[in-house]
């Protein structure tokens, strides 16, 4: 990563078709069969910064991370791999949930649930409550309850704002308020 | 020694054990091949495509152990589709039919499937020992036929094998007559097992030797299996929470200092590090620790623990150990001869965790170093130099730089002096794992200087064609040569193509070699079955007009005696 800007790039050796800078790596096949090397190799946006090491933008959230990297790089079995991913998922896991007004706390496995919608839906069969929702950019907020979660600096935030994988990383416990409540917590909607 | 009867030469076999040697001596005469074979117990397979399972026992009728690896290595590492081959089920039928007495069963990376273990369980009356490494196919109902049927049952050994868990009840199909045990692995296992019958099974079990238990194994459970068998050597972990305060923990505490005969260390698949000192008063005693699946161990507990291991030959870690972690490794255990540093990060994040100072440490540290296997952020020529001089003593160097073609990140050039200095050193180098930005010079310096070089991974290396032919003419060792992704042709792979009945495998995928390179190849060289694995257009490489300048995806190619196999899968073409 130091090395960047010193012009050094034309003296690299790489794999890939002349004029190709690094362009993504086809894991399923196409007419050229080469493998070239993602970007991800030289730029700097991969950092800890970015979900999951993946660099491009909130199109790609479908699809698998390993979009942008080598197929069976690092040479890891797939046995140990697994399990590798296993943990890491496993980090994200259960939190608790509580409601105002419940005088218990639930806990759900954030690990598995897959989009805010989802989370919204679970949350309101836990609580047997409706009109749970998540509040939109923009929109109107119309819901009664609205969610919202302590992140890792010990924040108050509100569900939705951030793309639902980084969400899924900084959330450690959530919290369903009343939205007429939600002004002590400095949230500004309408 | 014509003049001394069979049955003393045969005796003085009896001392002969490992494989090269029994090859050597069978080659010696016609009546020693004769001699040899009738009593040959323990055969290695490392090809199961090299010979059918007939010809091996018209060979050695008297088998009792047999080793089989099926599919290639690169395979691990998801480049080999999974119904390419590698089926066990032919060669238990042929041994079922033939009635030899088998004893020992020995897979890896090899499709085994329930109806084979079954089939396993049922045909030979002596059979004592199952080992499966990386193996998949099977479930536990599988397992189940081996626990009842196998009555004399000595080893179940199950590494890093994918194993459909039906939660059944398997442990409990052990009969109770079962008290033979020595190897109970199952550490892979995912599913629930029934403690109940794992604990009786252990308490009958007095020969008991390694215990590695799966995820599904709490803490109160294992206090009282180590109550039930304070005799353990080799100890698997599985779940590893607790409050330190709870009556288990201290009971654990208390079974763990009468394990006194505890030489070996892993898991902790699931583990509250804060309760790893229960196992200090024993660590003294370990030569092997493998924590590299014991992702929560690590800062301070994990230090703290190696402090304590002072006697360790086998290290297996996760790079979460860091640089400074591993200066620790290298001041504490002066005995170490195995070191494997995995990364806990597949995702590339970027966390440096360790560098070229933790290898350069370890190597100053530890001077009976001969095996290695270390992923890193980075590296340089320095580094690699400091190491061969260090440790001339490697007999398996792989070094994974996760980056591919990353150079040395202080000069930024190729690392191929310090590769060069590597095999220039380690006269013993039997194998050998290349990363990082490397050019030809390094492969010449591999065919000039490893000469005992039996296997070679090649990834993301090289210019040219020269570079894999300095390696083909110049290691006349090479037993397993794989590469990826490296821009080695047709010129390379037909330059001498006797090589590869010296050889076992070749190995190449997303390199330069074409269709018609390898079809010159298959017909020059009858002897060796040249497979092309094209998962994605099955026909365009026969319609397509060009098809010799094509270049093809995977070619995997190897000796054997029994012409082409006739389990190939329809994406796999055997030229």
């Amino acid at each position: 990563m130091a090395k960047e800007g010193l012009g050094l790039e034309i003296t690299e050796l790489r794999l890939g078709l002349p004029g190709d800078n690094y362009s993504e790596i086809s894991i399923w096949g196409s007419k050229n069969k080469k493998r070239v090397l993602s970007d991800m190799m030289t730029s700097s946006s991969l950092n800890t910064e970015n979900e999951n090491g993946v660099v491009s933008s909130a199109e790609d959230e479908s699809l698998p991370v390993v979009k942008s990297q080598a197929v069976g790089w690092p040479p890891v079995c797939s046995y140990r791999r697994k399990k590798n991913n296993e943990e890491a998922s496993k980090a994200i896991g259960y939190v608790k949930v509580s409601m105002d007004g419940v005088p218990y706390l639930r806990k759900i496995d954030l690990g598995s649930s897959n989009s805010y919608n989802n989370l919204a839906t679970v949350l309101e069969n836990l609580f047997g409550c409706i009109g749970l929702g998540v509040a939109k950019e923009g929109k109107k907020c119309e819901y009664i309850n609205i969610i919202i979660y302590e992140d890792k600096d010990r924040d108050w935030m509100l569900v939705g704002d951030v793309p639902w994988q980084m969400f899924k990383e900084s959330c450690k416990r959530l919290r369903i308020v009343k939205r007429s409540d939600a002004t002590g917590f400095g949230l500004q909607r309408d | 020694m014509n003049y001394f009867p069979d049955e003393v030469i045969e005796h003085v076999f009896d001392f002969v054990t490992s494989h090269k040697d029994r090859n050597a001596i069978s080659l010696v005469c016609k009546s020693w091949y004769k001699i040899e074979r009738y009593s040959r117990q323990k055969v290695f397979i490392g090809n199961c495509y090299a010979i059918n399972p007939e010809r091996l026992l018209r060979r050695f009728p008297c088998l009792k152990s047999l080793t089989l690896k099926g599919k290639p290595h690169f395979a691990d590492f998801n480049l080999v589709p999974h119904e390419w081959g590698g089926f066990v089920l032919p060669w238990i039928e042929a041994l079922a039919r033939s009635r030899v007495g088998l004893e020992e069963l020995r897979l890896k990376r090899m499709v085994v499937t329930d109806e084979s273990l079954e089939l396993l369980s049922r045909s030979f009356v002596n059979f004592k020992s199952l080992v499966l490494v990386s193996c998949e196919g099977f479930t536990t109902d599988g397992l189940a036929s081996i626990a009842a049927n196998c009555r004399h049952l000595r080893d179940l050994d199950l590494q890093e094998n994918e194993i459909d868990d039906h939660r059944g009840q398997w442990l409990s199909c052990f009969p109770d007559t079962c008290t033979t045990l020595v190897t109970l692995n199952f550490a892979c296992l995912e599913g629930e097992t029934n403690l109940v019958a794992l604990e009786r099974l252990v308490a009958r079990s007095p020969n008991l030797k390694s215990l590695k238990l799966n995820r599904a194994v709490p803490l109160d459970a294992l206090a009282r299996l180590m109550v039930c068998a304070p005799q353990i050597v080799d100890l698997g972990v599985g779940s590893y929470e607790n409050d330190p305060d709870s009556e288990s923990y201290l009971k654990l505490k208390a079974a763990i200092k009468k394990c006194t005969l505890l030489r070996s260390l892993s898991g902790f698949l699931e583990a509250a590090p804060h309760c790893l000192s229960a196992f200090h008063p024993i660590c003294h005693n370990l030569t092997s620790l493998n924590l590299s699946y014991a992702a929560e161990i690590h800062g301070s507990h994990l230090i703290k623990l190696i402090q304590h291991c002072k006697k360790l030959q086998r290290l297996w870690i996760l790079d979460s150990i860091g640089d400074k972690g591993l200066e620790v490794v290298a001041s504490t255990c002066k005995e170490l001869q195995e070191l494997r540093v995995f990364p806990s990060d597949l995702l590339g994040g970027g966390n440096t965790a360790v560098t070229e100072e933790g290898l350069v440490a370890i190597s100053a540290g530890c001077p009976k170093l001969h095996s290695i296997l270390y992923f890193c952020q980075q590296m340089t020529n320095a580094a690699l130099v400091t190491v061969a001089k260090n440790c001339p003593n490697f007999i398996r160097f792989r070094l994974c730089i996760l980056e591919p073609n990353k150079p040395d990140h202080v000069t930024s050039q190729p690392l191929d002096e310090g590769f060069g200095a590597i095999v220039k050193a380690c006269k013993s180098l039997r194998r050998l794992s290349l990363s990082g930005l490397l050019t030809d010079q390094v492969f010449l310096y591999i065919g000039m200087y490893a000469n005992q070089l039996e296997m070679l991974s090649i990834a993301f290396a090289g210019d040219t064609d020269k570079g894999m032919l300095y390696v083909l003419n110049g290691c006349k060792k090479m037993k397993k040569l794989e590469i990826r992704d490296s821009p080695f042709g047709d010129t390379a792979l037909l330059a001498d193509v006797s090589k590869y009945e010296t050889m076992r495998s070749l190995w190449m995928s997303s390199c330069e070699v074409t269709l018609s390179g390898c079809k010159r190849l298959a017909q020059k060289a009858p002897w060796l079955n040249v497979e092309i694995i094209n998962e994605n257009d099955n026909n365009r490489m026969e319609e397509n007009g060009h098809e010799g300048r094509q270049k093809v995806d995977k070619l995997y190619l190897y000796r054997t005696v029994v012409g082409t196999r006739m389990d190939a899968p329809p994406f796999v073409w055997i030229l």
